[in-house]
């Protein structure tokens, strides 16, 4: 039951009711003074009529200002409500029905509070009277196509049927600034319905700030589809990766987090993963209430490349989304050819003993991603360089002419090189054939080499961790790690400003890197094994040796991908020669949609917008287009749209104010309502009060 | 009466003349001229009754003519031996410098006081004045001398309104002043307590004299005219101010002073007084005639 007015600018009119007291106490400071010899007559007679004459005054007082009263809200034009309906006054009506389309819609009212919310707008589209418009706007837009406002029942039923159910958080903010927009347009009556489930997430977004321009004196009925009783509420929060990489054939752990947003808690929730559309492995979980617990599960990739995969619990009765989409980038195991130029007999006394461990830790062929082959310096005649990724070489002594050409064509193709010095080497030989010939291939001169005792080891000092190579030694451990090492043998190099990645307390630089081409080459100054430093001993050596191979291969080493979150925008950049091609993105409805790359900062790049939808996108090249890889990208519904809390009625009114927002349950819209208008009534009241004001004023 | 003769009584017209004199022989000869034919009857003291000679009567009293008739002395009896003796009380006090047509109550009954002191002086009585405001200002004993009418009119002219009213006791005052008893005149707004008035004017009646009161009022004090809010002050008494609405009030006012009129009217007539409610609007012939008719 509620009061309302098609015109309530008017109401500022109200003011006016107080003229008549105005008027009053003007006459009352404006006084005539008039000298007269009957003024005890005048006494007499006021004192006979003070009562009576007072009562009368104040009645005709009251009388003049509720005829102003009864005449502002006549203009206001009141419409008194019963229940709940569309305006039933006189003049076209102009009506937006915003639709909560966010993913809590899908579980509001036990699965059943969307399908209510599209029936409650059934409903005020089947009440329209001729003349009256009506525009339908999803908080969440899946569609291009136009808004605006239509009398055609037909078409908008069939736009309401077309409204679905997205995998995103409402952006009401959006919907309800197309709203006014739509209402700018002039009509005789103008109002705004939205349907919610009033989630807290989603409002939680919104601000009567990134509303923009909006008209408050609009009525807004909100029309809350809410959650009923107690449900069992869970979804995935996070899905990631442990360990370094994703290659084949090498043990992949995945762990995933799942939430309890429930009181009650979740026993035996069967959680699977799925890799590239096939159920590898199902664990069960127990949540506590409002808590979260982990699982991991342990896969093996057996091809290359891209692959699919989602964790999924299979609950019946469970609310939230239940399903979590990531890709996986399999890389094949990268060939790492070291040449030892000290072979021993004794394993642990190789040159490349710590090497070959550090890049194989588990020792087993398939459990790393790199493949380490060691051969000796005598076998760099007959191998192919092409078949190895990166060229390690420890403590050489010397580089065979033969083996200069095809090191150098085997750089330029983008291989990498590394280079160990150690006691065996010759100087003169490496900065004769590597250094001074053109093109050089070492960073730096080789100077004389420096042998100092174990004590007075020099220890690493600086460590440029913002050189791809070293970024993971900004963690605090790694680095602690790497100064603890004492090199105790090394040769001295010209430094290089910077080409220098690690240097020694005095300034001696102990790693450097040469650019060549698409190749690079990376100098150790101090020996691979422990001959002439503990660095092999140290925590940070297997991810120093790890992150320098995997730098020289190219960076790639294959990667778990959790995705964007459905509504954010995915932008693609390509080498320059995509500029002004096309790919076609296959959503994960099938789909498909055209992207085209425009050049950026000398690369091609390209948005796609329409990330509307939780699962896998897949791009491929446009018919007709250059050919390239295929990628594949996840988007997932952020978790914390499965929680189905509600925002307060009072806190969604606060956040909505100035505008006037009524807030009705679902059931008060289905029961329907009745309106009168009050115009009548209060034009014969107002004669009734006129009419009384002039014979009490003729009684004066 | 025609629009002429409406104008020659005209108290605004009289007004103009700056002689009081002129103003009251204005009135008088006009009046008298109108009824010239009754001019004669009897101002003169008059004849009561026969009554038997007894031994210490005046010789030249006895009725010769009774004699020679009935062959007994008779002596004749008069009602008063002497010339009517009229007191001409006027009120001075500020409340009579009222005027909302432009002629005050002041004005108003001194043109009347003037003519009527005229008009007795003229039949050969005796007129004496009395003015009083708050006291007795002025008190001129009744003559019938000739030249008598100039040293009533100079007392007039000289006096001008001021003061309180405090009529009940002045009236008490004169009674107590007078030493033969007369026609009292009372020419006065009677703006005070009416039992006060009203006692003095008794007094009067118990002494034998015949009373006549012309009550005068303004216009505005019996209509109250006023549009607004009005603060009313009292001409006499400075502390008594009223706002009201005298539109809000007209009808009780009216009311009020219409009581009070009646109230002083019925009083009179009881008490065998001559009451005659005069308007400064209303023309000075009204005033003399009803004092004639009195007089008839």
């Amino acid at each position: 039951m509620s009061l309302f007015f098609l015109h309530p600018l008017y109401l500022y009119g109200l003011i006016a009711t107080s003229i008549p007291f105005l008027i009053h106490l003007l006459n009352r400071r404006r006084v005539k003074r008039i000298r007269f010899p009957a003024v005890r007559f005048i006494l007499l007679s006021q004192r006979r009529i003070s009562r009576t004459y007072r009562l009368r005054h104040w009645l005709l007082l009251a009388l003049r200002s509720l005829a102003v009263l009864l005449l502002v809200l006549l203009l206001a034009h009141p419409i008194f409500q019963t229940g709940v309906g569309l305006f039933a006054g006189g003049g076209s009506l102009s009506l937006v029905i915003v639709v909560d389309n966010s993913l809590s819609m899908k579980w509001s009212r036990a699965g059943e509070g969307f399908k209510q919310a599209k029936e409650a707008a059934r409903l005020l589209i089947s009440s329209l009277k001729d003349g009256d418009r009506v525009a339908l706007v999803p908080t969440n837009r899946s569609e291009r196509g136009e808004i605006r406002l239509r009398g055609e029942r037909e078409v908008l039923l069939k736009e309401l049927d077309g409204i679905r159910i997205s995998a995103g958080t409402a952006d009401f903010s959006s919907a309800l600034g197309k709203a006014y927009e739509l209402l700018r347009e002039p009509a005789a009556q103008k109002e705004i319905w939205l349907m919610t489930d009033m989630a807290l997430t989603d409002w939680d977004r919104f601000s009567i700030a990134s509303l923009g321009q909006h008209d408050p004196l609009i009525p807004l009925k909100i029309i809350k589809i809410g959650h009923q009783g107690e449900v069992l509420n869970a979804t995935i929060k996070e899905v990631k990766t442990q360990g370094h990489g994703v290659g084949v054939g090498m043990p992949v752990q995945l762990q995933a987090w799942i939430v309890n947003f429930s009181d009650k808690e979740i026993k035996d929730l069967p959680v699977q993963l799925n890799i590239d559309d096939q159920a590898r492995e199902q664990k069960l979980l127990s949540l506590p209430p409002r808590g979260e617990s982990e699982v991991s599960f342990l896969f093996n990739l057996a091809q290359p490349g891209e692959h699919n995969g989602y964790i999924m619990l299979k609950k019946d009765g469970l609310a939230g989304n239940p399903t979590s989409y990531f890709t996986l980038q399999a890389e094949e195991k990268l060939k790492i050819l070291i040449v030892d130029g000290d072979p021993q007999t004794s394993l642990v006394q190789s040159e490349t003993f710590f090497l070959t461990r550090a890049l194989n830790p588990a020792g087993e062929r398939g459990a790393s991603l790199f493949l380490p082959t060691v051969i000796i310096s005598e076998g760099l005649g007959s191998v192919s360089l092409d078949s190895y990724q990166a060229l390690l070489f420890c403590n050489v002594p010397v580089i065979p002419d033969a083996f200069l050409p095809r090191l150098r064509n085997y750089l330029q193709k983008g291989g990498g090189l590394l280079l160990f010095l150690g006691e065996r080497i010759q100087m003169d030989d490496y900065n004769t054939k590597l250094f001074q010939s053109s093109p050089s291939i070492l960073p730096a001169r080789i100077r004389e080499k420096r042998n100092l005792s174990e004590a007075a080891g020099e220890k690493i000092e600086g460590a440029d961790t913002a050189h791809p190579a070293l970024q993971g030694f900004a963690d605090e451990i790694l680095k602690e790690s790497l100064r603890s090492a004492r090199v105790q043998g090394y040769f001295r190099t010209d430094a290089i400003s910077g080409s220098t990645l690690l240097s020694l307390t005095n300034g001696d630089p102990l790693l450097l890197e040469k650019k060549l081409g698409p190749g690079r080459a990376l100098l150790f100054t101090t020996a691979a094994d422990r001959d002439w430093s503990d660095l092999p001993l140290k925590t940070a050596y297997l991810p120093l040796i790890q992150s320098l191979v995997s730098h020289l291969s190219g960076g790639q080493r294959g990667k778990m991908d959790a995705g964007i979150t459905v509504g954010e925008g995915k932008v693609f950049s390509f080498p320059p020669s995509y500029v002004g091609k096309s790919v076609r993105i296959i959503k994960p409805d099938r789909k498909e949609r055209e992207i085209t790359f425009a050049p950026n900062g000398g690369k091609a790049s390209a948005s796609f917008q329409e990330n509307d939808l939780a699962g896998i996108y897949r791009l491929v090249p446009a018919p007709g287009e250059a050919q390239g890889t295929a990628q594949i990208y996840p988007a997932n519904s952020p978790f914390l749209e499965s929680r189905l809390e509600t925002i307060a009625e009072r806190e969604l009114k606060a956040k909505l104010d100035p505008i006037r927002a009524e807030i009705l349950p679902l059931e008060s819209l289905e029961k329907g309502g009745k309106r009168s208008d009050l115009s009548l009534p209060l034009l014969l009241l107002l004669i009734a009060t006129l009419a009384s004001e002039g014979w009490l004023a003729q009684r004066f | 009466m025609t629009n002429g003769e409406r104008s020659y009584f005209d108290p605004l017209v009289l007004a103009r003349l700056s002689n009081l004199y002129l103003r009251a022989r204005w009135v008088v000869e006009g009046i008298m001229s109108g009824i010239h034919r009754s001019r004669s009857k009897g101002f003169s003291v008059e004849f009561e009754e026969h009554r038997e000679y007894s031994p210490g009567d005046e010789i030249r009293r006895i009725d010769w003519k009774a004699l020679g008739k009935f062959d007994r002395y008779f002596i004749k009896e008069y009602e008063d031996e002497t010339n009517l003796r009229a007191y001409l009380i006027l009120d001075t006090s500020a409340s009579m410098n009222y005027a909302s047509n432009g002629i005050t109550k002041f004005e108003y009954g001194c043109i009347l006081t003037a003519s009527l002191a005229y008009l007795i002086l003229k039949q050969q009585d005796a007129a004496g004045l009395v003015t009083f405001s708050d006291r007795i200002e002025s008190f001129i004993p009744p003559r019938a001398r000739r030249g008598y009418l100039m040293e009533i009119l100079r007392a007039i002219e000289r006096r001008a309104p001021s003061g309180e009213t405090n009529l009940g006791k002045i009236l008490l005052e004169v009674a107590g002043k007078m030493k033969r008893r007369g026609l009292v005149i009372l020419v006065s707004d009677l703006l005070d307590e009416p039992e006060e008035i009203l006692k003095g004017l008794r007094l009067f009646r118990f002494k034998g004299n015949d009373v006549v009161v012309f009550h005068l009022l303004d216009a505005a004090e019996l209509d109250l005219p006023f549009d607004g809010n009005v603060l009313f002050e009292d001409m006499e008494a400075a502390n008594l101010k009223v706002t009201a609405d005298p539109q809000a009030i007209r009808k009780i006012y009216r009311k009020v002073v219409e009581e009070f009129i009646d109230h002083l009217r019925k009083e009179c007539r009881e008490n065998s007084m001559d009451y005659q409610l005069l308007s400064t609007s209303t023309p000075l012939d009204h005033a003399l005639v009803s004092y004639l008719g009195w007089r008839g």
